[in-house]
C-alpha cells in the first residue's frame, strides 16, 4: 500500500536499526497506528511484507500489546488511570465524571468520533496523581473541573497543555535529600548535552575510557554496592561480571530497562524526561565495561514523549562523539538505539522484555540460561533498569567507595524514591539508601492530608507485601525492607490513610495483574484472573466467609510456582492484606463496602 | 559415536543413572514414575508453561519443572511428595476454573488428557463460583474446529504447525486469561491441513470436523492400517463403530511416522462410504452397464477371456496391476497373467524407477536403501526432483525433523518449487525436467549449465563429499539413465549413501516388487533368466511365456490398434493416466474387464466392472516407497465389493473349470504371504514383527548388477499429486476435498497454492 513518505521513511529507518528486521515490527505497528489511529488489514499485511514475517506473526504480537488496536479509537483518546496512586487521589471519581461528560463508557468511541475512553492501568504518573493521557499526553493532578477545562479546549480543536515532565520530580529540596541521579532535575533544558556538559556530563565517561580498564569499571561499580533499582536489588557490578569474555564472535548488548510500569512507581520517567545523557553515559560505560559495543534502551510505548527526549540526546551523543565510533578517542565504538514497546507490564522483566525487543509476544523466558549469557538476540546481554544505569556516571566520576558510604552496608548510594498516595506533597525524592521510611513519608513527603493515620504503606510498587503504619518505622534497603516482610522492590511508595478500603485496594491490584498477566503459565493466568473476580465480588458484598481463606490460599497457590514473577507479584500483596487487615474483609460480609470514602466523593464531585 | 556420559541421581530415594543431559521428566518416564504434564511434548520446543510437572529439587527454595531441569550428578528429586501432589491439585484446580467442564458433549470425553490428570490429581471438588469465561467456537476450515473454552494453552498445536510442519498457521492472540489460539488467515486456516495440531491437542479445544459429535471413543475398535494414499506408508488408526470408519488419527506413534500424519491419511478415509462407490458388479448389456449378480458378472469374464485367448492367442490379452492394492494381490495378478492366462503382457504405472534401482544396486541394496528412519538419523539428505512436502509428506517430516533435532543438513536439486527449499543449506534450483541433466554432471561432470546453477551444483557437490552418510531420495524424473548416473555418483561419496525412489502410492513400491511388470518376475528376477522363470513355472504350475511382455502404454497404444483383444485392469485407470483421452482408443477391444471401487475413465469403459475393497477392507501387506512392509487389515466390511485377492482367485478358478491355467489354491492372503517370503527375493521377512503392527524392511532387488539395464524412457512418470489429491482415491474423498485448499490447482500450475506455502 502506499504509504505517507514520512512514515514509510521511518519505516526504512526503523528497520535498519536493528540487527533481526522483525525488531522494527512494533515500533512500526506503533507509529503506523498513529498515522492512521487503528492498524487496518492492509496496514498489517504491508507492514508482514516489509518485515518478512507471515501475518500471523504480525497479527499474534499485535494481539498482544493492549496500545495496539484494529479499530479505530476517537480522534482524543482519552485513558484514565485508575491504578492504586491514581485510585488513593480520586481516579475512579474522575473516570465516572469522564463517562458523564463525555457521554461513553469504557473502551467507547463518542458517535462523532471526537473522543474515546478506556481505563487504563498505571501509566506512571504516580506522583501527580490522578492522570489521564490524552492520546500521548500527560495530564496529572487532575479534579473535575481541571478536566472539564481539558474536554473544552479540545472540543474547541486547541491541545491542551500537556505537563512537560512529571509532577513532584522538581521540587525544593527537603535537606535529607543526596541529590545524585536527580541533581540535574529543574536545570532549563537538562535534556541537552550543553547543559549535561556543564554539570559534570560525560566526565565519567571521559574517565572510565581513557583511565580504567573494562576490569576496573566493574570492580568500581561491584565496590559502589549499586544494586538493581527495578526492584530485586541484584549487585549490577556481579551482574555484569556474568558476561563471558569471550563469546566466539558473538555481539554482547546493553539494555536500559525503561519498561518502568509496576503501579507506583514514576522515577525512571523523570530521569529519561530531564537527563538523558546521563543514562546514556551510563550504558557507555557499562557496555565498556562488558565488552558490549551496542545498546538499546527499551521505553514503555506510553512514554511517547520521552522516546523523542532521548532519541533526541542520542543524537546529540553522536554529535559530539560521546556515542558512535571510537568514543572520545578511545578507540571504543558504542551504538545506541530507543525502543518503544507497546503497552505491556510483563515486558518489564527482563527476558520477556528482550522478545518484546525481538518483535514477539513479550512472554518471558526459560531461565536458565541467564541473559548474561543468552540475552538478546541469544548473545550475551546486561540489562539493567534506567535508575541503575543512570547511577554509573557517578559511581565512576566519584568512585564506588564514595557512592557506597552514601547508602548502608551492602546498599550503596542513594535512590529515588517515588511517594504517592495518601501524602501533602507527592513527589520524588533522592535519599541515601537506609533512609527511615517513616521518616520519608512524614517529613519528607508532608505527612498524610488532614492528620490521619496511615494504614498502610506500598514499600516499592504493587508487587511488595504492604506493610502497616506501624511496621513503617524501618531503614529503607533491600535487607531491611525484606526483614520487616516485604521488599523495597522499584522505590515506588504508595501510602495509604486509615479511610482507605484495603479490599478495595487489594481488588485494584489484582485487577491489574489479571490485565497484565501474560497468559504463558495456567497458576498466573488462571489464578490472577479468578482472584479479580472474587475480589470484585467479595468487595461489592457478595462475598462468603470461606472466600476469605480462599483468597489466601488461592494466592499462595500461584505463590513460587509461575514462570516469572508477575504471580509472586499478584500474591504477595494480597496474601499481606488478608493476614494483616483481615478484619476488613470480615466486615464486608455484612454487606456494602462499609469504607466508602464518602467525603473524597465529596470533595471530588 | 563416543560413549554419553553418564551421571547419577536421586529419583524419590532411587539411584538413577541416566545420560548427562536428560531432562528429568525424561528420566522419571524411564523409570516408570509419571510427572504429569500438557506442554511438555517430546521434540518439540521446552515451555514450562503448565507448571504440571514441579517436583521438589534438593536445597532449591521452590518447586521445579521437571520439564526443563537437566537432572545432574548429586541432584535429588522428588516427585511424590505432599508438596508436590499439592501443587497438582492446585494446577487442575486452576486449570478447570474457566474450563467449561462440557466433557459429556465433548468428542475428546473419555480420552481427554485433562480428564485423566483431574481423575488422578485434581480436586474432587471446585471452589470457582465465578462466571466462566465463554468464546463461541470457531470453524478455521471444514476440518479443524476450535473451541477457546477447551483451550488450555499448552501451545502444542502452535508448535507442531511451527516447527513440525514449518506451516506456522497457528499463532496466540490476546493475552492473560482471555488468550486464544489464532488461525493465520483472517480466522480461517489456510494451512496443509494435516491436522496435526487436532491429534495434538491434550483436551477437546481442537476438533475435526469429519468426526466432532459423531460417536464416543469407548464406542469404537481401533484398527492400525498403513494408509492407502501416498507411497510413505503412515501408519494411521482407524476408529470403527458399526462398520464404519469415524475417524482416522495418529494417536499412539507406534508407525514408522512417528507422531507424524498428513490430511490423507487423517481425513482420507471416507471414500469408502462415498455414494458412487460401486458396490454390485456391472455387465455391459445392450450398451448399458447393468447391475450383475456376482456368478453372472465372474462368468461373464471367465468366459470372454477363454473366447479371446481360443481365438487370438494369450498374447492378445493384456493385464495392468495396481499401485495401491495388496503385495499378494499384486503376486496373485502376476501369476495368473503368467501362469492362468499365458500372457506376458502385465505392467501398471511406475510412478519410479524401482526396477532401475534394483538393476544398479544389485546386491548391494542389502546396505543401500534408506528406510524412513534412515532419513531421520541420516546426517545429510540430497532430494532429486520431487515436492516431497506436497508429495511424501513423512520424507518431507523426516528430512525436517532430523534439521531440527539433529542439526542434519538438505542438498536439493529441484525443478519444481517445494517449501522445503528453504530448509535446504544448498539448493540447486533447475528448469523442469534438467533434474538429470544435473545429476549426469554430478557423476561425470558432463553437460552444460548456465553460471549460477554451475556455482549452486559445484557447492553442492562439494558439501556432499564431506557428509560422512547420505541419503538420497528422489523422484520419477529421475529414472534410466538418470537413476544409473545417480547410482554412479552415490556409490562414489566417501560417506555411506543410502538412496530411496520416491514414488507416488500405497504400494508403487510393491506392484514393482511383486513383478507387475512386463520383464520382470517377483523379486525382480529377469524374465530372460530361464532358471528364475523355470523356478516359478514350477511354482506356478504352468509354463511362463519366456518373451516379454508389453508395457501398460503400449498395451494401451495396443488396444487403441486393435492388437490387444483383451485388457483386465485392476485397480488402475489407464485411460487417465496415460492420457488417453478419446474413448475410441479402447474400440480395438474385444474384452474390457476393470476392478475398481469406483467408476473411473476406464471402467466406464468397461465390459464388466467388478466392485473392489480397499485397503482399509481387506487383510495384505504393502510396500512403501522405502520398502518397508506392513499389514493391511480388514477393519471394516465392503459391504458388496470383494477383495482383488479374492476375485483374482475366483477367476483362476473359473477359467480352470473352462481348462484355462491352473487354480490358484492359495485361499488367504497370508497363504499368498508365506508363498511370497519363501520365493520372492528381498521379502523372507519375519512375520512376528509384521503381526505386531510393525514394518519389517524388504530388499527386493536383483541378484546382480546389471550395468546395462535401463528402463525405457516415458515408462516411469509421476501424478504429481499433492497433499489433496490421491489418483482415482483422492476424487472421492469427499472431506479432503471440501477444504480451500484442496479446491485450488495443484502446485504445479497453481500460484495462489505458491502464495500460502511460502511465507
Amino acid at each position: 500500500m502506499q504509504l505517507p513518505p514520512l512514515l514509510d521513511a521511518k519505516f526504512t529507518e526503523l528497520l535498519g536499526r536493528y540487527p533481526v528486521k522483525r525488531s522494527a515490527l512494533i515500533p512500526m505497528m506503533l507509529y503506523a497506528q498513529d498515522q492512521f489511529g487503528f492498524l487496518s488489514d492492509e496496514l498489517l499485511e504491508d507492514i508482514a511484507k516489509r518485515v518478512g514475517l507471515n501475518l500471523i506473526e504480525v497479527t499474534e504480537t499485535l494481539a498482544y500489546y493492549s496500545m495496539l488496536r484494529r479499530k479505530p479509537e476517537g480522534r482524543y483518546h482519552i485513558q484514565v488511570c485508575t491504578n492504586i496512586s491514581c485510585m488513593l487521589r480520586g481516579g475512579n471519581e474522575l473516570f465516572q465524571h469522564v463517562q458523564k461528560r463525555l457521554g461513553i463508557g469504557n473502551k467507547e468511541v463518542s458517535p462523532n468520533g471526537t473522543f474515546s475512553l478506556e481505563e487504563v492501568e498505571c501509566i506512571g504518573a504516580c506522583t501527580g496523581a490522578p492522570a489521564i493521557q490524552v492520546n500521548y499526553d500527560y495530564h496529572e493532578n487532575l479534579d473535575p473541573s481541571k478536566i472539564d477545562t481539558i474536554f473544552e479546549q479540545l472540543e474547541q480543536g486547541k491541545r491542551p497543555k500537556p505537563v512537560s515532565v512529571i509532577s513532584g520530580a522538581i521540587h525544593e529540596r527537603h535537606p535529607a535529600e543526596v541529590p545524585v541521579i536527580s541533581r540535574r532535575f529543574g536545570i532549563p533544558d537538562s535534556n541537552k548535552v550543553d547543559v549535561y556538559l556543564q554539570h559534570d556530563g560525560y566526565q565519567a565517561l571521559d574517565k572510565a575510557l581513557k583511565q580504567m580498564t573494562p576490569d576496573q569499571i566493574t570492580d568500581e561499580v561491584k565496590k559502589s554496592n549499586l544494586r538493581g533499582r527495578g526492584g530485586a536489588g541484584f549487585p549490577a557490578g556481579m551482574k555484569w561480571s556474568f558476561v563471558p569474555k569471550e563469546t566466539g564472535g558473538k555481539p554482547k548488548y546493553i539494555i536500559a530497562n525503561g519498561d518502568e510500569s509496576e503501579p507506583g512507581t514514576s522515577k525512571d520517567r523523570p530521569l529519561m524526561e530531564m537527563d538523558p545523557h546521563q543514562l546514556i553515559e551510563g550504558m557507555v560505560i557499562t557496555g565498556r565495561a562488558v565488552g558490549a559495543e551496542r545498546g538499546y534502551i527499551y521505553i514503555r510505548g506510553e512514554y511517547r514523549y520521552i522516546i523523542d527526549i532521548v532519541e533526541a540526546a542520542i543524537v546529540e551523543a553522536y554529535a559530539k562523539g560521546y556515542l558512535g565510533k571510537n568514543i572520545v578517542g578511545s578507540g571504543f565504538n558504542f551504538d545506541l538505539v530507543a525502543h518503544t514497546g507497546a503497552g505491556a507490564y510483563e515486558c518489564g522483566e527482563e527476558s520477556a522484555l528482550m522478545e518484546s525487543l525481538e518483535g514477539k509476544r513479550g512472554y518471558p523466558r526459560i531461565r536458565p540460561p541467564f541473559p548474561a549469557v543468552v540475552g538478546l538476540y541469544g548473545c550475551p546481554t546486561v540489562i539493567n533498569n534506567v535508575e541503575t544505569l543512570s547511577s554509573v556516571p557517578a559511581v565512576i566520576l566519584r568512585g564506588g567507595e564514595w557512592y557506597a558510604g552514601l547508602g548502608t552496608p551492602k546498599n550503596g548510594g542513594t535512590r529515588l524514591y517515588a511517594v504517592s498516595g495518601h501524602v501533602n506533597r507527592p513527589g520524588i525524592y533522592e535519599l541515601p539508601m537506609g533512609f527511615n521510611m517513616k521518616r520519608m513519608i512524614e517529613e519528607v513527603a508532608g505527612g498524610v492530608p488532614g492528620g490521619k493515620k496511615i494504614k498502610a504503606v506500598v514499600p516499592g510498587g504493587s508487587s511488595c507485601p504492604l506493610l502497616t503504619g506501624d511496621e513503617i518505622d524501618i531503614a529503607m534497603d533491600f535487607d531491611s525492607v525484606a526483614k520487616a516482610g516485604s521488599m523495597l522492590g522499584s522505590g515506588g511508595t504508595v501510602v495509604l490513610d486509615e479511610d482507605t478500603c484495603m479490599v478495595d485496594f487489594a481488588r485494584r491490584i489484582m485487577h491489574f495483574y489479571a490485565h497484565e498477566s501474560c497468559g504463558w503459565c495456567i497458576p498466573c493466568r488462571e489464578g490472577t484472573a479468578w482472584l479479580r473476580q472474587l475480589l470484585d465480588r467479595f468487595h461489592d458484598g457478595g462475598g462468603r466467609a470461606s472466600d476469605i481463606p480462599l483468597i489466601d490460599e488461592l494466592s499462595k497457590n500461584m505463590l513460587g510456582r509461575t514462570f516469572c514473577p508477575l504471580g509472586d507479584a499478584a500474591a504477595m500483596p494480597t496474601i499481606s492484606i488478608v493476614k494483616k487487615w483481615r478484619n476488613e474483609f470480615e466486615d464486608h460480609l455484612r454487606g456494602d463496602c462499609p469504607y466508602k470514602p464518602a467525603d473524597v466523593i465529596a470533595e471530588v464531585r | 559415536m563416543p560413549e554419553q556420559k553418564q551421571i547419577t541421581f536421586t529419583l524419590n530415594d532411587r539411584k538413577v543413572t541416566t545420560p548427562a543431559g536428560t531432562l528429568v521428566i525424561e528420566a522419571a518416564k524411564r523409570q516408570g514414575i509419571e510427572v504429569p504434564s500438557f506442554c511438555y511434548y517430546p521434540g518439540l520446543s521446552l515451555q514450562a508453561a503448565c507448571r504440571m510437572c514441579l517436583v521438589e529439587v534438593e536445597k532449591a527454595p521452590k518447586l521445579q519443572t521437571a520439564c526443563t531441569l537437566v537432572a545432574v550428578e548429586g541432584m535429588v528429586v522428588k516427585t511424590d511428595t505432599a508438596q508436590v501432589h499439592k501443587a497438582r491439585k492446585d494446577m487442575i484446580e486452576f486449570l478447570l476454573s474457566n474450563h467449561p467442564l462440557d466433557c459429556p458433549v465433548c468428542d475428546k470425553g473419555g480420552e481427554c488428557e485433562l480428564q485423566d490428570m483431574t481423575f488422578r490429581y485434581g480436586l474432587d471438588h471446585s471452589r470457582f463460583t465465578e462466571e466462566k469465561l465463554h468464546y463461541p467456537e470457531e470453524q478455521w476450515s471444514p476440518l479443524v474446529y476450535y473451541d477457546a473454552p477447551r483451550c488450555i494453552l499448552c501451545f502444542r498445536c502452535v508448535r507442531v504447525c511451527d516447527e513440525g510442519m514449518d506451516v506456522k498457521a497457528l499463532g496466540v492472540g490476546a493475552r492473560g486469561v482471555h488468550s486464544v489460539i489464532l488461525p493465520n488467515e483472517k480466522g480461517a486456516l489456510a494451512c496443509e491441513e494435516c491436522g496435526m495440531c487436532i491429534d495434538i491437542c491434550p483436551v477437546g479445544a481442537l476438533t475435526s470436523g469429519t468426526y466432532r459429535y459423531q460417536t464416543r471413543p469407548w464406542e469404537m475398535t481401533y484398527v492400525p492400517e498403513p494408509c492407502t494414499h501416498c507411497s510413505n506408508g503412515c501408519k494411521t488408526t482407524l476408529s470403527v463403530r458399526t462398520n464404519e470408519i469415524m475417524r482416522a488419527n495418529n494417536r499412539d506413534h507406534s508407525g514408522i511416522n512417528d507422531e507424524f500424519l498428513c490430511g490423507k491419511g487423517r481425513f482420507g478415509y471416507d471414500f469408502t462410504h462415498n455414494p458412487e462407490r460401486v458396490r454390485q458388479p456391472l455387465v455391459r448389456r445392450n450398451g448399458k452397464l447393468e447391475p450383475a449378480s456376482w456368478e453372472d458378472a465372474l462368468e461373464e469374464v471367465s468366459r470372454r477371456f477363454k473366447q479371446v485367448r481360443d481365438t487370438h492367442g494369450p498374447a492378445a490379452i493384456g493385464v495392468i496391476g495396481s499401485n495401491h492394492t495388496t503385495n499378494e494381490e499384486n503376486y496373485l495378478l502376476n501369476r495368473f497373467a503368467r501362469a492362468t492366462l499365458g500372457t506376458g503382457n502385465i505392467d501398471h504405472h511406475r510412478t519410479a524407477d524401482y526396477t532401475g534401482l534394483a538393476a544398479a544396486l544389485g546386491p548391494r541394496a542389502k546396505d543401500s536403501l534408506a528406510t524412513m528412519a534412515d532419513v531421520y538419523a541420516s546426517n545429510a539428505t540430497l532430494l532429486i526432483a520431487n515436492d516431497v512436502t506436497q508429495q511424501n509428506p513423512l520424507v518431507a517430516w523426516q528430512i525436517r525433523t532430523a534439521i531440527r533435532h539433529r542439526k542434519a543438513w538438505l542438498y536439493v536439486i529441484n525443478g519444481r518449487p517445494s517449501k522445503i527449499h528453504r530448509k535446504a543449506l544448498h539448493l540447486a534450483e533447475v528448469a523442469r525436467g534438467v533434474e538429470p541433466q544435473a545429476v549426469r554432471w554430478l557423476a561425470s561432470g558432463e553437460g552444460d549449465f548456465d553460471d549460477n546453477t554451475r556455482a549452486a551444483l559445484s557447492a553442492l557437490k562439494a558439501g556432499l563429499e564431506k557428509e560422512s552418510d547420505v541419503v538420497i531420495v528422489f523422484g520419477a524424473d529421475i529414472s534410466g539413465a538418470a537413476l544409473r548416473d545417480l547410482v554412479s555418483f552415490g556409490s562414489k561419496l566417501p560417506g555411506h549413501t543410502r538412496f530411496m525412489a520416491l514414488g507416488d502410492y500405497a504400494n508403487s513400491r510393491g506392484a514393482a516388487d511383486m513383478g507387475v511388470l512386463p520383464d520382470r518376475l517377483p523379486g525382480y528376477a529377469p524374465l530372460a533368466d530361464a532358471t528364475e522363470r523355470a523356478r516359478f513355472s514350477k511354482l506356478w504350475g504352468s509354463e511362463i511365456p519366456s518373451a516379454p511382455g508389453m508395457t501398460a502404454r503400449e498395451m494401451m497404444e495396443a488396444a487403441a490398434a486393435g492388437k490387444l483383444k483383451a485388457l483386465y485392469v485392476v485397480g488402475a485407470n489407464p485411460l487417465k493416466t496415460f492420457g488417453v483421452a478419446q474413448p475410441d482408443r479402447l474400440a480395438g477391444l474385444e474384452l474390457l474387464v476393470v476392478q475398481d471401487m469406483f467408476l473411473t475413465e476406464t471402467a466406464l469403459r468397461a465390459d464388466v466392472v467388478l466392485p473392489a475393497a480397499s485397503t482399509y477392507e481387506k487383510d495384505g501387506t504393502l510396500t512403501n516407497t522405502a520398502g518397508e512392509v506392513q499389514m493391511t487389515h480388514r477393519s471394516i466390511d465392503p459391504q458388496g465389493p470383494r477383495s482383488d485377492f479374492d476375485l483374482i482367485r475366483i477367476l483362476s478358478h473359473q477359467l480352470g473349470m473352462l481348462g484355462v491355467g491352473a487354480p490358484i489354491r492359495l485361499r488367504t492372503p497370508e497363504a499368498a504371504f508365506d508363498e511370497i517370503r519363501q520365493n520372492v527375493h528381498g521379502y523372507d521377512l519375519p512375520v512376528a514383527g509384521l503381526l505386531a503392527g510393525g514394518a519389517e524392511l524388504s530388499t527386493a532387488t536383483c541378484q546382480a548388477v546389471e550395468p546395462s539395464y535401463e528402463t525405457p524412457g516415458g515408462v516411469v512418470f509421476s501424478s504429481n499429486d499433492f497433499l489433496f489429491s490421491s489418483g482415482t482415491l483422492g476424487r472421492y474423498c469427499s472431506k479432503l476435498k471440501s477444504t480451500n485448499e484442496a479446491k485450488d490447482t495443484p502446485w504445479s500450475s497453481s500460484p495462489s497454492i505458491q502464495s500460502w506455502w511460502s511465507r
